[in-house]
């Protein structure tokens, strides 16, 4: 039965917008959504290969950055601008994933130093003033053309903007769901179950770890190649580490064992702050509360109460 | 320009120190509960503006500031372990994230309080020694010394107490330590509590000589595990050690090179010796 | 011969694991290594594996050198180990294990033409059937089939022992290394354990077993190797090795004093 609640929640994704009238909704929809897939992706790498990156920001920020900068200051065409990015973002992937596993890195350590890879990177953009604009962040105004029969639309509205977000949920829920069912969703799972026996069962682990982190990070890419035309503003804090741990939360408010629940995760937790009328520092205070209930109280997440664990096949 | 040079020097063994001392607790808490604590550096932060409102604003002395503060971090260390780490012993991940919602919690508790506005003391000590032309801040010594007195105390207790022995037992081989009477669960707590005394207490000296901000727990606990990872983990002097290893060279390194990247150095040289040398650079293997 | 092994030697720091240790397997056979704890047995293992890397000596596999292999290399080649505590997940059923485990066979099936089946699942189709038939074998072999729905955390630590030796079989291994697999079963799981190996050497598998229990041993191995701090005291046919001079006193002797 679970196996199809990700399409039912798809055609009713795709109807909701006969029904919401507000566009203050669609905002929160649509962040939920583009939030939702960076936590889908991040699971790739931590719920499915037991790998906990503190990276994920730092992929997010840099392909938003280069698509607005691409965009804005070259003039480049949008979808162009997308390929650049995502092609620096997964140099980046590979060369911090190699170190870090060639090394054998593993939980703490591995976590310590994809945080010290991430923060070098922000501070190179904070520090880049000429090309990034430093700390006061990028206005992106430019908006990205869909062709359609009837000539070029412009991406804006929130509408629009709606199936935008949602379109890149799917593309990079359909990415992982692949990965997953082929044969690399089992090396993964063997990663995750042991190193050692893995490598023992022919797991290339340095490969299929590599794998893991370099999909997972170019999808959180396509994300913020997104975001930042969806804001129209980029900031340094794209890449904090505290952006990393809105994503961990997230995965383990929704579930770190399937696939859906960091979905629901992502959209409980961006919809929390505005459901109830929270100010900064309270939706910070209760993102940390969160973090920790799920952690002690419900370790498989809102999807894991209604489901069996499926994740490892 | 020599005068310079000394004058980071000897800042730099200060901040040095107080990086030092939150990374005794992460290294204890570590060793003894499998945990790497950063809500540590919360706790550091909290210990500073405790120190801060009890001096300014109630208007205690100093040192019963320090201590009252002190006391106050410890009781709240002691909360969090029986309410929260107690649950995720020799859990390494989970520990690591219940530890971060900690610090977001505690980190917005007193942006809610006492808001982002910088906070300063007015002078505890004021004056300075003038030791062969160079001009020593009295309170800068007086700190520096209090830290250095509490972590070679630590360290004598460490090997010289029964606590002390079972901890270090206890670290080197949990199941034997326990066969020999040691309670482990009590000594898990004492030993993170006494942790988050230490890191109360580096924030409750640091109050006295710099700004207070909310976001310095952060900071300062990256700047710990820096350091207690420089000096391998597990190490107690070592963690003194590495901490001002790390002061110092941002100290010197400010005077030669570019500040903005001041952090990134440190970065770079952390990642450098877990890859190389995982054990740290005072380790044995 | 199908693996050599000559003058294996390992050392940690100042320590000698395994000195000097040379020996060989032929198809088909059943051979043990046994020995007293910290005798050498499991870091032989573990070298053959790959998973340790040899100070001195040579690794034969079928004419091959494969000293400095990884170990995954190791496996597809066909040398597969075991582990004395199986690792398993809680909430996954044999199946879920069986299946994390079938990754080689498609590797081996379809190289490179895997990357097809991302965007054409149905391409493996056959595969997978053949997999889902290797899997029914092996549980029917191992004697797990009853179980294959059941969760790792409701079986019996034989049965534990039992999946992990069916995952090992899901690699097609020529040479399976076991390491302990009679370590903390009861009676009578030895005797069932007994059986299934014998199955597994009819099924075409060549076996090198450790353990320190001799009984279980003498009765399975055509021929032994014992260990004594890390050299090779004896080898030849279990019973000779059982009875000679040098084991009675490196092994039982020290045993029954």
């Amino acid at each position: 039965m679970m196996r199809f609640v990700p399409l039912v929640a798809l055609a009713c994704a795709l109807a909701a917008p006969l029904f919401i009238r507000s566009d203050s909704t669609f905002a929160i929809v649509t962040f939920g959504l583009l939030l939702a897939s960076l936590a889908v992706s991040f699971n790739l790498i931590f719920g499915f290969t037991g790998q906990l990156s503190f990276f994920h920001a730092a992929s997010f920020g840099v392909a938003a950055y280069i698509t607005a900068i691409l965009v804005s200051d070259y003039r480049w065409n949008f979808w162009l601008a997308i390929g650049p990015a995502l092609a620096t973002v997964a140099m980046l992937a590979l060369v911090v994933g190699a170190i870090c596993f060639r090394f054998k890195l593993r939980e703490f350590y591995f976590a310590v130093v994809t945080m010290a890879f991430s923060e070098m990177i922000r501070l190179v953009v904070v520090n880049w003033n000429s090309v990034t604009n430093g700390t006061l962040g990028m206005t992106v105004t430019a908006q990205p053309t869909l062709w359609s029969p009837s000539g070029p639309v412009a991406l804006s509205g929130a509408r629009v903007w709606y199936y935008v977000a949602l379109a890149v949920l799917v593309v990079t829920y359909v990415v992982c769901q692949r990965v997953l069912a082929s044969w690399i969703g089992r090396c993964f799972a063997a990663i995750r179950l042991n190193e050692q026996l893995g490598e023992t069962l022919g797991v290339n682990v340095f490969l299929y770890k590599l794998l893991s982190f370099v999909i997972g990070s170019v999808l959180a890419g396509l994300v913020g190649c997104f975001y930042g035309f969806y804001t129209g503003f980029i900031e340094p804090q794209y890449l904090s580490i505290t952006q990393s741990l809105d994503i961990i939360s997230m995965v383990l408010l929704g579930g770190v064992s399937s696939l859906f629940g960091p979905v629901i995760g992502g959209l409980v937790l961006t919809a929390l702050p505005h459901v109830i009328d929270l100010t900064a520092e309270l939706r910070i205070i209760l993102y940390g509360a969160i973090l920790i209930f799920v952690i002690l109280v419900m370790p498989r997440g809102i999807f894991g109460l209604f489901e069996r664990p499926h994740h490892a096949v | 320009m020599i005068q310079l040079i000394i004058g980071q020097l000897l800042n730099g063994a200060i901040v040095g120190s107080l990086y030092g001392i939150v990374a005794l607790g992460i290294t204890l808490t570590f060793g003894i509960t499998g945990i790497v604590n950063f809500a540590l550096g919360a706790f550091m932060m909290l210990g500073a503006y405790f120190t801060w409102y009890g001096y300014e604003l109630i208007g205690l002395p100093y040192p019963i500031a320090v201590i009252v503060a002190v006391l106050l971090v410890a009781t709240l260390g002691l909360v969090a372990d029986l309410g929260l780490f107690r649950f995720t012993r020799n859990n390494l991940v989970n520990g690591l994230l219940v530890s971060i919602g900690l610090i977001s919690i505690i980190e917005a508790s007193v942006l809610l309080t006492w808001t982002s506005t910088p906070k300063d003391l007015s002078y505890v000590l004021p004056g300075s020694l003038r030791v062969g032309g160079i001009l020593l801040p009295k309170i800068k010594l007086a700190v520096f010394a209090v830290l250095l007195l509490v972590i070679a105390s630590t360290y004598l207790a460490l090997t010289r107490t029964w606590i002390g022995r079972a901890a270090f037992a206890y670290a080197q081989n949990p199941e034997a330590a326990a066969l020999m009477g040691v309670k482990t669960n009590r000594l898990q707590t004492i030993v993170t509590v006494y942790s988050t005394a230490l890191a109360g207490l580096g924030g409750a000296l640091y109050a006295s000589l710099y700004s207070l901000e909310p976001t310095i727990g952060a900071y300062y606990v990256l700047k710990a595990v820096e350091s207690a990872i420089l000096a391998g983990i597990g190490n107690t002097i070592g963690a003194l050690v590495g901490g001002i290893i790390i002061g110092i060279s941002e100290g010197i390194g400010s005077v030669f090179l570019p500040t903005a990247f001041r952090d990134a150095y440190g970065m770079l040289f952390l990642v450098l010796i877990l890859l190389f040398k995982p054990s740290g650079l005072l380790g044995s293997k | 011969m199908l693996f050599e092994a000559r003058g294996l030697t390992k050392r940690f720091g100042g320590l000698t694991a395994v000195s000097d240790v040379s020996f060989g397997i032929d198809e088909g056979e059943i051979i043990g290594i046994f020995g007293p704890n910290g005798s050498g047995k499991t870091t032989t293992l573990s070298l053959i594996a790959g998973m340790l890397a040899p100070t001195a000596g040579d690794l034969v596999w079928q004419g091959q050198g494969i000293v400095g292999r990884r170990p995954f290399e190791i496996a597809e080649m066909g040398i597969v180990k075991t582990f004395q505590n199986p690792q398993l997940f809680p909430e996954l059923t044999v199946l879920d294990h069986m299946r994390i485990a079938s990754h080689l066979g498609f590797k081996r099936a379809l190289g490179a033409r895997r990357l097809f089946t991302l965007v054409w699942p149905w391409a493996a189709a056959d595969i997978e059937s053949g997999a889902d038939a290797k899997m029914k074998d092996m549980l029917h072999l191992c004697r797990l089939t009853e179980a294959r729905n059941e969760k790792a955390a409701a079986l019996s630590y034989g049965a534990e022992k039992m999946l992990g030796v069916a995952m090992a079989m899901m690699c097609d291994p020529k040479l399976l290394l076991l390491d302990e697999p009679a370590s903390g079963l009861g009676q009578e799981e030895i005797v069932n354990l007994e059986a299934v190996l014998r199955d597994l050497r009819a099924h075409g598998v060549t076996l090198c077993i450790i353990d320190h229990k001799v009984g279980f041993l003498g009765r399975l191995a055509d021929r032994s190797i014992a260990l004594a701090h890390g050299a090779m005291i004896a080898q030849g046919a279990t019973r000779d090795v059982l009875a000679s001079d040098a084991v009675v006193e490196a092994y039982l002797g020290r045993k029954h004093a």
